[in-house]
């Protein structure tokens, strides 16, 4: 990965420090795009095998980008704005996670290593594990200082909670407003759009809504959902808001709860598919088109409209495909020319991806050189509130995903929760436009 | 070295779910537990889908008993001191609790194969009451025995509990139990070839008032006369114990270095294979639906998968026991009572033992992987089956904690979830004959202890079955005793 020459300045350039070395960083950009960019996309090691890791998701939904921050064990970097002077340290490694003695754990258990049934009973090998194991388990130091009050926490009373605000939960919002029907929405990036801001581009998608033209005070960014309860007075979201003096905890109680978060990139399970130098597809193109970081050589794999999508884009921006290979079978028509259908990917590389291999249908076996392999299949839809909530979530097997089960106007089997979007099973955002919007009319019907 | 990740927070390769398969663990709530997948910093995000396809792809699964393990509050793990900062009315019980519904098991989960016409033993509940018993009966020579479990293994709160073993109780007979199964604990790796991580890193229990800084005073004499070393220490003392802790608010404490923790999902499933190499069935998702009873016994144990006839029930379904008793018309005293728990971020060890503070109920450990596994009791708790999870639980628990341990306010909760205590009016458990209906054996009410009791519990009414020799602990604590009037209380529960 690195900074496109054609990169616009998005930030002050500042310096962060790593383990005792200054890196060049962009001021507020998440600080784990900073580090890949520069050269530094080690920046973990694993908790039992200590095999290198660097970020794959972008999403807060791995955990290949955990570093201790400033003394603070395993901050997701991928969501951590850069600032100048930070201290950041790779965990998990001696004597350094570049030269690390335990990876010989990676190495003495190739099959694995079975903590149930190893030295089981086994006199005195038993207890000399235990001990081991035990100073090696863990990710991360306690903090030596006593942590500062978090802000005052507040509670707030509203008529529909949003839950997200891509491409479903801004065209509800739009409804909401039109409607004059007090509602807040809530987004955990810095900026709206979802996928329409970050994911690859796709035809037909709507444009992202001026959030000006949203009632005044409903969106508030940076504001994490943590949880779906109840209590004496009514359900309520619990939500976590990024403010310069710390996060602060919401309470928000609402009629109808409109969940629109989308989904999650998942793991695709293929050799060394957790190689630095992986990335979920959205990564990819959220580090594209949001911070100009992209790879030189980049193999594609996975399946469904974004493959192709994100294809198109990193060749728009000079990205030289070295493979595109869709696990399910014969590319569409219209695919991109490289793509061939295939199957047992694997990452190559030591320390980082330097090639990837796949078996194309004639059955040879076919390998790639590339400093990327970029995963890109369907996100899996992030169905917890809704299922915390008593909404109905079954599995797709043809899509491999869970899904959270709605009618088409977003209704679930919870009188109060509705959903649209990626939740219910994918589509294009134009789609999940459509379904936000239907899901927002039939809400206001019963609110009172 | 070549591996393929499906959940990269615990290192969990596609293999590893292979071999859980392979080992019979096919449903995505057992299969989470034996490979510790989706247990790690994202909690499942990333590899739920990606293990569920699997389980499908590989024939582990029906499609439609691929159902998601329930995901569990916080969804993105969150420091506790932002959790403290969350209102909370002490003066009123907690209401409600999120989700309800956890209860219910899919319908395709269930074996559809038949189940044995008949059995000698039949045992309903497979946590580790039920198991343990099973296994030591078959060591007894009495295998005709089947074990009926309404969910998957670790359902109940033998999967739920917070893995503390302690020999500091106030009763002789206590004592004398948590002391025989901490020492089969240490063996049963040996016995049954799977680990249970015992780490002996001891209890602390903090007094905050005299009253009860004597009863800990009194608990010692009786500890050393059973040969458990438990000690008196001033606040001094432990705070070099526990190096960080404020001991704010408390006169006294007492410690004894051979209490410790134990990781309690490898109990069940070592009982378990351990009952089916000797030929005892092991029934997941089976529910009691009822009882034949004539001449004052029961004839037949009626599942929704069909009858089997039998010489001999024992009602081991811990909370669920009154609700069970209930279809045969056996009313128990006892009452289910929600106790919730967390987990957080997994960290290198900082804290030898778990430590309590007796007055609050508040408790908080290291476990083997790092985590402070930790809960609290609510005093205003009402009675109920409910094992949904509170805001404010997290947030008194957090509040407690960071009064004794300032320095995890950084720390991030990862999950909370809730059990059932099943207590009793003199917090002490009910075994034995049923009074008018003989050959219904009660092993239930053990006031949120049961796990740590269990091995030392099953073992002797395993023999007291098959032997047919007396042995005081089942007249001791008979069922009887609630209508006789002489109860003898424990007082030393937490959490």
């Amino acid at each position: 990965m690195r900074r496109l020459p054609d990169a616009s300045l998005r930030g002050r350039a500042i310096t962060v420090d790593l383990e005792g070395e200054s890196i060049p960083a962009i001021e507020g950009e998440p600080v784990a795009c900073s580090l890949v960019a520069a050269g530094e996309p080690m920046l973990a090691r694993s908790v039992k095998y200590h095999r290198p890791r660097g970020p794959y998701c972008f999403a807060a939904a791995c955990s290949h980008c955990l570093m201790r921050v400033d003394g603070l064990p395993n901050v997701y970097t991928c969501r951590t704005p850069a600032r100048e002077g930070m201290k950041l340290e790779r965990q998990n490694a001696f004597p350094s996670a570049k030269v690390d003695v335990f990876e010989t754990i990676d190495w003495f258990f190739p099959k694995g290593l079975d903590h149930h049934e190893m030295f089981a009973g086994v006199p005195i090998a038993e207890q000399v594990m235990a001990k081991v194991a035990r100073q090696l388990a863990g990710l991360g130091i306690l903090p030596k200082e006593a942590a500062p009050a978090s802000p005052e926490s507040r509670t707030l009373r509203t008529r529909v909670a949003v839950v997200g605000a891509g491409a479903s939960g801004l065209a509800a919002a739009r409804e909401l407003t039109e409607r004059g029907v007090p509602f807040l929405l809530f987004e955990r990036e810095d900026h709206v759009g979802g996928r329409l801001a970050h994911g690859a581009p796709e035809q037909g998608a709507p444009a992202i809504t001026d959030v000006a033209t949203l009632a005044k005070d409903s969106l508030v960014t940076r504001a994490t959902a943590l949880g779906l309860y109840d209590d004496e007075a009514g359900r309520f979201l619990v939500v976590g808001v990024w403010e310069p003096t710390g996060v602060r905890l919401l309470k928000v109680y609402a009629e109808r709860f409109l969940l629109t978060p989308g989904g999650h990139p998942p793991m695709v399970p293929f050799e060394n598919n957790d190689l630095p130098g992986v990335y979920a597809g959205r990564a990819a193109s959220l580090l594209l088109r949001r911070y100009d970081v992209a790879p030189e050589v980049a193999a594609l794999v996975g399946w469904g409209e974004e493959l192709y999508g994100l294809a198109k884009l990193l060749e728009e921006r000079g990205v030289t495909l070295a493979a595109v290979v869709d696990l399910k079978g014969p590319p569409p028509p219209g695919a991109h020319p490289l793509a061939v259908a295939g199957t047992e990917p694997k990452a190559h590389g030591m320390r980082h991806v330097s090639a990837f291999s796949f078996t194309p249908r004639d059955g040879s076996r076919r390998k790639v050189s590339c400093d990327a392999v970029l995963v890109s299949v369907p996100v899996s839809p992030s169905f917890e509130l809704a299922r915390q909530g008593g909404a109905k979530v079954t599995f797709d097997a043809g899509h491999g995903l869970f899904k959270v089960e709605a009618d088409a106007d977003g209704r679930t089997e919870a009188a109060d929760i509705f959903a649209a979007g990626d939740l219910t099973g994918g589509g294009s955002a134009k789609d999940a436009a459509v379904a936000g919007r239907r899901a927002a009319q039939a809400l206001v019907g019963g609110l009172s | 070295m070549s591996k393929s990740m499906i959940c990269s927070c615990e290192d969990v390769t596609a293999d590893d779910v292979r071999h859980a398969v392979s080992r019979g663990y096919c449903d995505v709530e057992s299969v989470k537990r034996y490979t510790g997948f989706g247990t790690g910093i994202c909690q499942g995000k990333s590899c739920l889908s990606a293990v569920a396809a699997l389980l499908e792809q590989e024939k582990a699964l029906k499609p439609a008993a691929v159902v998601p393990f329930t995901p569990r509050p916080p969804l993105f793990p969150t420091e506790l001191r932002l959790l403290a900062t969350a209102p909370v009315d002490e003066s009123q019980p907690p209401v409600g609790g999120l989700p309800q519904d956890v209860d219910t098991f899919a319908s395709a989960l269930r074996p559809e194969g038949p189940l044995p016409a008949k059995a000698k033993v039949v045992i309903i509940g497979g946590g580790v009451m039920g198991l343990a018993l099973a296994y030591n009966l078959a060591r007894e020579g009495e295998t005709d025995v089947v074990v009926l479990e309404r969910g998957y293994l670790c359902a109940g709160a033998s999967g739920r509990n917070g893995g503390g073993v302690r020999m500091q109780w106030g009763t002789p007979a206590l004592v004398e139990l948590a002391k025989r199964s901490i020492d089969l604990m240490k063996t049963f790796a040996r016995d049954l070839g799977i680990n249970v991580w015992l780490r002996q890193g001891g209890y602390l229990f903090l007094a905050r008032t005299d009253a009860v800084a004597k009863r800990l005073e009194r608990n010692v004499t009786l500890h050393n006369r059973y040969g458990v070393p438990t000690r008196l220490v001033t606040p001094d003392a432990a705070r070099d114990i526990v190096p960080g802790l404020t001991m704010k608010g408390c006169v006294a404490a007492s410690f004894n270095p051979e209490d410790g923790v134990i990781f309690p999902w490898p109990f069940l499933w070592g009982y378990a294979q351990g009952c089916k190499k000797k030929g005892i069935r092991v029934e997941t998702y089976t529910d009691v639906t009822g009882f034949e009873v004539s001449g004052g016994q029961i004839r037949k144990v009626k599942t929704d998968r069909g009858d089997i006839a039998c010489d001999t029930v024992v009602l081991a379904s811990g909370a669920w026991s009154p609700e069970v008793a209930k279809l045969v018309d056996v009313q128990l005293p006892n009452e289910p009572h929600r106790h919730e728990i967390l987990s957080t971020e997994p960290l290198k060890p900082f804290l030898g033992p778990l430590v309590s503070v007796l007055d609050s109920g508040l408790y908080f450990s290291q476990s083997m992987r790092g985590e402070i596994v930790g809960g609290m009791g609510d005093p205003k708790e009402p009675p109920g089956l409910n094992m949904g999870s509170t805001l404010r639980f997290v947030s008194r628990f957090a509040r407690a904690l960071m009064e004794q341990m300032p320095h995890v306010g950084h720390v991030k909760v990862l999950r909370q979830w809730a059990g059932c205590y099943d207590v009793t009016p003199d917090n002490n458990p009910i075994l034995g004959r049923t009074p008018g209906l003989d050959n219904l054996l009660q092993m239930s009410g053990f006031v949120g202890h049961g796990f740590m009791m269990a091995p030392a519990v099953a073992e002797r009414m395993a023999k007291w079955m098959v032997t047919g020799e007396s042995d005081e602990l089942f007249t001791r604590f008979n069922l009887r005793r609630f209508s006789e009037g002489a109860l003898e209380r424990e007082d030393m529960i937490i959490g």
